[in-house]
């Protein structure tokens, strides 16, 4: 029965009535029950990147008040409590909430568009993942709401989080829903790589996947390395506050620097697992609007990985001022300079495309020459503080918080709204208006750089980070007046790119397939796709399948009543088999709940991990149990029918 | 390797198995995060361990060696067990898989019992110092890992007896062998570090 991949004439257009038959067996449930069972991968792409946004808000709204509170000396605007909820806040969410979810997001949507695929390995995986992430989210801003949001910095340290020092429920909401949220970026990242290996467009060998895609599997990988010791050591920072254990207990054998080997063994990485996605959005971009390939494609994808195996070796560089031996200080200095060279690798690949190009100067490439502006300088300030006596001086203060936001918003902020006006026409089938987006763009990029060159000045002068207010005498008063008065036009620039994004998705300009004039398989299909992705899934003959003269012919043979999916082989993406991936459930949503019962239920008493634990092995069972339409019943002609009446 | 001509895959297979399958990639991918996981307990064993003038602290002798070892061996015992069944369902012989699936649990509640055992007489607990601390997280956090492995081979054993298991239709088998097997062995360098790295 086992049969081979057979060479075929070039697919004909699809019959109305298949297409038909496509669009039932691919279409998601209708009605508000129904919204909480779609599983295509579009439909949860989406929802991350709305979800995604609406943290980013939050977070941008959270940022607004520290940046008035800090606008006068001795000002009371909020309290100090609340302003350490403030800025914990802040961090948290713009970092586990919407930096790596958005990130996440995209490439759940762009990923089996680009390689050709109907859908990802594990459509139900994908909204598990989603609600995980909603619903750590929803606890997270139900604490501050009430008032015990965690407050001791995105970063936690103990002995300040330990009970002694912060005995309220703050910090185990921190412990809990961090370590919640990380399931569901672990789950992503295991879907995204089994994706990209398993699912190309046959002929799409790995040399010639997108460079957004190679970005996509090199940040997969590492929210797999790095994620993990996170978990573990919010798991220990739990165990010691409910559990009475000692691991950071110096008295009792435990040691706290344990929590920040262990917290930026992931948090440098984390950076990066940003960063690199951003960097497979600008090269997108500067392929299509130079109108030519990118130039040196084996440079720039092995930048990434290089990139993604350095980072693994820089966490100490947080870590300078805490008395570690001048040995590791002196190897991490090293390892941390060493990452400016595949950075600058790509950077200068991109302005050789630009150089040798036809420059077509719209809207994505305007934000992705503010993120070289941006990226650069940041970029230049971290060569700084990699040095160990300049970091000591500037340890703690404003400095690290404007090379922190240049290198964040300027590497991932920018290039992530560069891409949203790129393939935002793919989602919604219009384009966003380019007037706005060139008035969101300047505000934008004035508003950061006000606000956030002149907190290098203030870290010269000696200004700290997360303080809740400053004396008049020390003369910080008007720079930080002046960094208020940015972060202001900087939230214009935000406001006008969300009025675009509204008034556009209904009287945006109608794009058609390939606005843009793009290389990808994406822009071969519909704006927005069908459910289906492709009425016929490609076949790719070279990296830029949409520029070849003869286009490709596609995939006959998989079946229209059932959603099947082509698996190909991981190097060369030659056919290997076919597997039908389950359609629409409620058993993700079930299994999200169950495991918040445990996640949730920590909070008031650890007996609720074990009840939680059983109810996600019952529902896992529900989910996963086998029925006809999963297990390939129904293979042969005769018994097509039966698969019908099943349904 | 150029593509000019169209590809028919109405031929090509439905039950997939071992790497041909995406979820064997995918169990693949959480062995992978499972084991950084039980990576970073051991690093942080180390961490602790290195920054404490003796180990296990004053008062606390090193572990016992007999009964542990002998565990041990009853979770590789398990392992054997599993990877006979495995192989077996290779050849499509459904009889060896249940026989061997069935065998591979016993053992399996056996490590179990014998774990609960040995820590219901040791003399400290997890709120005893770090040292207690680390020890019982590893412990507990395998344990978990062997308890749910334990839920998982049920429900594999029960699809295996309601003959759903055919040699074409093995792939859950093999994922769930591959599960097995992770715990088995994550278990051997834990178990070097629990009980002999206190003695050096």
């Amino acid at each position: 029965m086992s049969g081979q991949a057979t060479p075929a004439p070039p697919a004909p257009a699809l019959s109305p009535k298949e297409k038909a038959v496509l669009e039932r067996t691919w279409s998601s449930p209708k009605g508000l029950l129904g919204w909480f069972m779609h599983v295509n991968h579009r439909s949860m792409g989406k929802r991350y990147i709305v979800t995604a946004l609406v943290f980013f808000v939050l977070g941008g709204l959270e940022a607004l008040v520290i940046r008035l509170q800090l606008a006068s000396p001795e000002a009371a605007l909020v309290d100090p409590e609340t302003y350490r909820q403030l800025f914990t806040m802040h961090g948290l969410t713009m970092m586990f909430f919407f930096a790596v979810p958005v990130m996440e997001g995209v490439a759940i949507y762009l990923v089996p568009l680009m390689i050709g695929a109907r859908d990802m390995a594990f459509p139900r995986l994908n909204a598990f993942g989603y609600y995980v992430y909603l619903i750590s989210g929803i606890g997270l801003y139900a604490s501050f709401f009430l008032g015990i949001a965690p407050d001791a910095g995105w970063f936690n340290y103990v002995p300040l989080a330990g009970k002694e020092f912060s005995p309220g429920p703050n910090i185990d909401i921190w412990a809990t829903m961090v370590t919640f949220i990380e399931v569901a970026a672990l789950v992503a990242a295991v879907e995204l790589i089994v994706t990209i290996f398993k699912q190309r467009a046959p002929g799409m060998s790995l040399d010639r996947m997108p460079l957004f895609v190679w970005s996509v599997l090199v940040m997969s990988f590492m929210i797999i390395f790095a994620m993990p010791p996170l978990m573990v050591t919010s798991i220990m920072l739990a165990m010691d506050r409910t559990v009475g254990a000692h691991f950071f207990n110096p008295a009792e054998w435990g040691d706290p620097l344990l929590w920040q080997h262990v917290f930026w063994f992931f948090g440098h990485p984390e950076v990066y697992i940003i960063l690199i996605p951003a960097l497979g959005m600008v090269s997108s971009i500067v392929a299509t609007f130079a109108r030519r390939p990118v130039f040196g494609y084996g440079a720039v994808a092995l930048s990434m990985v290089a990139i993604g195996f350095l980072s693994f070796g820089l966490w100490v560089h947080h870590m300078f001022t805490t008395g570690i031996p001048e040995l590791g200080t002196s190897f991490f200095t090293a390892a941390s300079m060493m990452i400016a060279i595949p950075s600058g690798v790509q950077v200068f690949c991109w302005i050789a495309t630009l150089w040798q190009g036809k420059v077509v100067m719209r809207s994505p490439l305007l934000f992705v020459t503010g993120f070289v502006f941006i990226f650069v300088l940041g970029g230049i300030t971290g060569v700084m503080v990699a040095s160990v006596p300049f970091d000591t001086q500037v340890h703690d203060t404003h400095f690290v918080v404007a090379h922190l936001h240049y290198v964040l918003i300027g590497g991932a902020v920018f290039p992530l709204l560069g891409a949203i006006h790129y393939w935002f026409p793919k989602l919604t089938g219009r384009l966003l208006s380019e007037r706005l987006a060139k008035w969101a763009f300047w505000l934008m990029f004035v508003g950061f750089n006000v606000t956030f060159f002149p907190m290098h000045q203030l870290g010269f002068l000696g200004m700290p980070r997360r303080v809740h207010t400053y004396s008049a005498d020390l003369d910080w008063g008007w720079l930080n007046l002046l960094a208020t008065v940015g972060a202001f036009v900087l939230a214009a620039g935000v406001a006008v790119f969300l009025w675009n994004v509204v008034r556009s998705v209904r009287r945006g300009e109608v794009a058609g397939p390939n606005p843009w004039g793009a290389d990808t398989l994406e822009w071969g299909t519909s704006s927005p796709p069908p459910a289906y992705n492709f009425a016929v899934p490609p076949t790719v003959a070279s990296r830029h399948p949409l520029w070849e003269a003869v286009p490709s012919p596609g995939v006959t043979g998989l079946r229209s009543d059932r959603r099947e999916v082509l698996v190909t082989r991981l190097l060369d993406a030659e056919p290997d088999c076919r597997q039908v991936v389950p359609g629409p459930s409620i058993t993700p949503l079930l299994t999200a709940l169950a495991v918040s019962v445990a996640f949730v239920g920590l909070l008031h008493s650890t007996w609720w991990v074990p009840v939680g634990a059983l109810l996600t092995f019952g529902a896992i069972v529900a989910w996963n149990w086998p029925r006809a339409e999963h297990l390939g019943l129904g293979e042969d002609e005769g018994e097509t029918s039966s698969v019908e009446a099943a349904r | 390797m150029t593509r000019r001509s169209g590809v028919d895959v109405s031929r090509l297979p439905v039950l997939a198995t071992g790497a041909q399958a995406p979820l064997w990639w995918g169990m693949l991918l959480l062995v992978t995060i499972e084991t950084v996981v039980f990576g970073a307990f051991a690093s942080s064993y180390f961490y602790l361990r290195f920054g404490a003038p003796e180990w296990p602290p004053a008062g606390i002798d090193p572990p016992d060696l007999l009964l542990p070892t002998v565990n041990t061996l009853v979770l590789v015992a398990s392992g054997v067990a599993m990877h006979w069944a495995d192989r077996g369902m290779d050849a499509g012989n459904v009889r060896r898989l249940q026989v061997g699936m069935a065998a591979a649990t016993t053992l399996g509640v056996v490590f179990l019992v014998l774990k609960a055992v040995e820590y219901s007489d040791v003399d400290y607990r997890w709120d005893t110092n770090a040292y207690g601390s680390i020890v019982w997280a590893i412990v507990g956090f395998h344990s978990a890992h062997v308890a749910s492995v334990l839920l998982k081979g049920v429900v594999v054993s029960v699809l295996a007896f309601r003959g759903h298991f055919t040699r074409e239709r093995r792939l859950g088998v093999q994922v769930n062998g591959i599960y097995w097997q992770f715990v088995v062995l994550i278990w051997l360098p834990l178990y070097v570090v629990l009980y002999w790295v206190p003695r050096l």
